[in-house]
């Protein structure tokens, strides 16, 4: 009982980054019907962000703002100069792009993710960078027989408060109604009076800046990390975005939970070898059920 | 029919003998491909290869093949598929674990390692082939790392974990066996020219059209009798094998295969190589796949930043060559392929002769060719040739079509109006197998074909148009019509690639049908023009050339009109007539009054899903519920 707590703790967190990073690729595909695949290197790049700024500050921010207040500087810097950096890659790698068709920016995609971590390589080195102890919290939790680590638990309640926000924004504000009818069609939209080029500044920017956190976090919660973690996150998140239903920002987030926390569980009570075949195998089994994810609604093609 | 299309054919072929119109080949193409061959040939002896880069023109070789078996899921239909390594790692690793377990030879490892990932594609692919787009892709993703995941828990201790299976033997033909570098590249290059080769057999078939068709539209495709599924079907089974042909010379060549080398990374690459080249290229692909490996040996001495340029390298390519770097060009009629080359000089006007004699469709004369095209005449089932018994479907709900009979006789124009969203496109895409009815029945000719593919109902005898234009738009006019006999053809995979002799006198049955029909409606001079740059009313035009080409006995038109201005529809409805008198039958959807009183011999009004009202023309033009329908209730 107590690993099956622990597990379904681990798996949230865990859930939690693929679910941060997974809305960045739903966002980005509902505006842009495009599947961001530099948007896995933006997250590792926001790891590399928050572990430079720890790195250098980790003497006089930790001094003037305390241990959590360093960690506080490090994801906002990740955050904003990750989402700059959102914008920068959709000016030079999309744009120009996008009127090309469906494929050529998909090439192009995976271009940018070879360039940035391969950038990321030759900025920092090919091997494991450890986040410094010092500036990582280390006050560990107990309730019960169950641990957790502080780190773990911030991680967790901010990940779900930063969502809830997210939520909020996209579903219940004019603002986010403007995305949703971006996303459900742009031509129509932009006649309706809505600024495109706003929307696309807002789903490049907060997307890869929601992956930024998530790169931070996991390089506090696990304390090493490596140039090309991109790969593997992103995919992990890519497929919760479409387990839960590409384009739809709750089917991201619920998506990057459930994918987590069945990762996590496969894990601890299984085989940890085998965790990320069970995952695309249930994906797979999902998607024949319900090809368009669990929350996506089925729209039958108009003929 | 069948005589007049022979007769076209005799002339074509007699005028190919005399050399009429000798084929032209541009000499510079010819030239190039003369140079590439004896290039790729001497490569070995040039002075200054040495090992190291015969091994570098190998490696070309085996990403030409891979970047090809790739090219036919995603270059031909379409499908997006970004874990194509997984089937180059199933052909590598069943030549490594039977080569070190049961010690079969290396060449007799070639055709199992192809046929196993052929069958692997095929058991894996079928579930989730209706997949669209992004959905699909992440599907291809996951079966490639669950593959590469696989190897590396060595399952059974057959894959040896990460260190990979070591030891794996080189071909061997009893007197000869592979050593040298040198050996290996001319193998592999072998391989490239055969499958090329078969390919380009390929390209220029039933099957090859087939998956341009999906490509091109996949709603469209399966409206005009192509069986979409099988095709997807075919097309990942022949690249799987063709990939794990690859990963047998790769294991025999390294002797060594590990996970590694068929990571995410591995089908990236891949994809790159199509795109680069150019979709459904293959003198493209193989520029593309050189790229792919020669552009990081010359930054080698950068050692780590060459994928950093490589990734640039994508983006800058993709912005300024979107198309990729030899993109396909789609070659006309008269195309040697087909084993008819070039038309006489004064066709169009031999052409022009044959719609005086175009009743002869009707007579149903049976020819025993494998194409058939009688048609229409079949008086089955008395003089009724569909009917829709009670036919009710709803969306969610939503009642589209109410408890609705439709009867459809022969030799006649049926008309179904009614008002916007009154349910007639639901109704006609019911009929057409599209939808499958919530309940109620659609019989045709006597037969029950409720729920039928629409592919199958085509080849039944009833076709259809759209009522927003459907064509295969970078296809040109001849081969969007040449999509339509294709139902009734049965050249497969096999033949296509050996050009068999029954298959080329399919395909030229083919393009005499599509010839014909393509003429008939007055567009044959625009046979080679891609089918997006015709004008709208030429579109429609040839959207029923398309129709009329898989010779049915039912035509269905989805608001033909629409679109047209006034006398390109007096021309319209001239053609219906026409067809009319061919001995067709017609169903059609029309909101222009005039055209459906013009022409119609029976009106059937439908109103919120429901019947309010048929009969006669004049019947229905004062029928106050109609009116009612249209206009609104008199206060």
């Amino acid at each position: 009982m107590r690993m099956l707590l622990e597990q379904f703790l681990n798996g949230l967190t865990i859930g939690s980054f693929y679910a941060l990073v997974a809305m960045g690729y739903s966002m980005v595909y509902g505006v842009m019907k495009l599947i961001n695949f530099a948007h896995g290197d933006l997250f590792a790049l926001g790891s590399y962000l928050g572990y430079t700024v720890l790195v250098i500050g980790a003497g006089w921010i930790t001094q003037v703002f305390g241990i959590w207040g360093g960690v506080a500087v490090a994801i906002t810097a990740a955050m904003i100069g990750i989402g700059i950096a959102g914008l920068v890659v959709e000016r030079i790698a999309y744009r120009p792009v996008y009127k090309a068709g469906r494929l050529p920016i998909v090439v192009s995609a995976l271009g940018m993710s070879i360039f940035i971590s391969n950038g990321i390589m030759a900025i920092w080195s090919p091997r494991f960078q450890a986040y410094p102890q010092n500036a990582i919290p280390s006050e560990i939790l107990s309730f019960g027989d169950i641990r957790i680590t502080l780190v773990k638990l911030v991680t967790l309640l901010v990940s779900l408060a930063l969502m809830a926000f997210i939520y909020w924004l996209v579903e219940r504000t004019l603002f986010g109604a403007a995305v949703r009818a971006t996303a459900l069609d742009r031509d129509t939209a932009t006649l309706m009076g809505i600024n495109f080029s706003k929307i696309i500044l807002f789903v490049f920017f907060v997307g890869p800046a929601l992956g930024a956190m998530a790169g931070v976090f996991a390089g506090l919660n696990y304390g090493r990390i490596i140039f090309n973690l991109g790969w593997g996150y992103g995919l992990k998140a890519f497929t919760a975005t479409i387990l839960g239903g590409i384009g739809n920002i709750p089917g991201a987030m619920i998506g990057g939970l459930l994918l987590g926390v069945m990762e996590s569980l496969f894990e601890g009570f299984v085989s940890g070898a085998w965790k990320s075949v069970f995952v695309f195998l249930v994906l797979i089994i999902i998607l024949i059920v319900r090809p368009t994810g669990l929350i996506g609604e089925k729209i039958a093609e108009k003929v | 029919m069948a005589d007049i299309t022979r007769k076209v054919a005799q002339r074509i072929l007699n005028s190919q003998k005399k050399g009429k119109t000798p084929t032209k080949i541009a000499p510079f193409q010819l030239v190039l491909l003369a140079a590439a061959i004896v290039l790729l040939a001497a490569y070995p002896f040039f002075p200054f290869v040495n090992n190291y880069w015969i091994d570098v023109g190998f490696f070309v070789g085996i990403y030409v093949l891979l970047g090809l078996s790739l090219n036919i899921v995603l270059g031909e239909v379409g499908l997006f598929d970004l874990g194509h390594a997984a089937f180059y790692a199933i052909g590598a690793y069943t030549t490594g674990i039977l080569f070190t377990q049961l010690h079969i030879p290396i060449v007799v490892l070639l055709p199992i390692s192809a046929i196993v990932a052929g069958g692997f594609a095929y058991l894996v692919t079928s579930p989730i082939i209706h997949l669209r787009g992004d959905y699909l892709c992440i599907v291809t993703i996951g079966i490639g790392e669950i593959v590469r995941i696989t190897a590396l828990n060595n399952p059974f201790g057959l894959t040896k974990g990460a260190n990979g299976i070591t030891g794996i033997g080189t071909p061997d033909f009893g007197l000869f066996s592979f050593q040298t570098p040198t050996h290996f590249y001319y193998y592999i290059w072998i391989i490239v020219a055969l499958v090329i080769i078969g390919l380009l057999n390929l390209q220029k078939s039933r099957v090859g059209r087939a998956w341009n068709f999906i490509r091109e539209d996949e709603i469209a495709a399966e409206a005009n009798g192509i069986d979409v599924r099988s095709y997807k079907l075919l097309a990942f089974v022949l690249g799987a094998a063709l990939a794990g042909i690859a990963g047998n010379v790769y294991a025999s060549k390294m002797m060594v295969i590990s996970p590694d080398n068929f990571t995410f990374m591995e089908s990236c690459l891949l994809f790159c190589i199509v795109l680069l080249g150019g979709l459904g290229s293959i003198p493209g692909n193989m520029l593309g796949a050189a790229a792919i490996v020669i552009f990081p040996e010359i930054f080698r001495q950068f050692a780590s930043y060459k994928l950093l340029f490589f990734g640039a390298a994508l983006v800058v390519m993709m912005i300024f060559r979107p198309g990729g770097i030899w993109p396909r060009r789609r070659e006309g009629v008269g195309f040697r392929g087909l084993g008819i080359s070039g038309l006489p000089k004064d066709e169009d006007e031999f052409l022009s002769k044959i719609p005086k004699e175009s009743v002869l469709i009707s007579s149903g004369s049976n020819s025993s060719s494998p194409v058939s095209i009688e048609s229409s005449a079949e008086k089955a089932d008395g003089d009724v040739v569909l009917v829709t018994k009670s036919v009710t479907m709803q969306f969610g709900g939503l009642t589209a079509v109410n408890n609705f009979d439709l009867i459809v006789r022969q030799g006649k124009i049926s008309s179904l109006i009614g008002p916007n969203g009154a349910g007639k496109t639901t109704l006609f895409n019911v009929i057409t197998g599209i939808y499958r009815p919530t309940s109620g029945k659609v019989v045709f000719l006597g037969k029950n074909i409720t729920g039928l593919k629409p592919h199958t109902i085509v080849s039944k005898g009833i076709a259809r148009t759209f009522q927003n234009i459907r064509l295969f738009p970078s296809l040109t006019c001849i081969e969007n019509v040449m999509s339509g006999p294709h139902c009734h053809a049965h050249s497969g995979a096999w033949s296509s690639i050996l050009r068999l002799p029954g298959q080329k006198r399919e395909e030229c049955r083919i393009l005499e049908i599509a010839t014909y029909r393509l003429h008939q409606v007055g567009l044959w001079q625009y046979r080679n023009e891609l089918a997006k740059n015709l004008p709208y009313g030429k579109q429609r035009l040839l959207e029923i050339a398309r129709a009329l080409a898989t010779s049915p006995k039912l035509l269905v038109l989805d608001e033909p009109s629409s679109g047209l201005n006034d006398k390109e529809t007096e021309e319209l409805m001239d053609s219906l007539k026409s067809l009319i008198a061919e001995g067709f039958t017609l169903l059609l959807i029309e909101h222009d009054m005039n055209v459906v009183m013009g022409i119609s011999d029976w009106v059937t009004v439908m109103d919120m899903g429901s019947k309010i009202a048929e009969g006669l023309p004049s019947q229905i033009y004062n029928n106050p519920r109609v009116i009612e329908a249209y206009l609104g209730k008199e206060e």
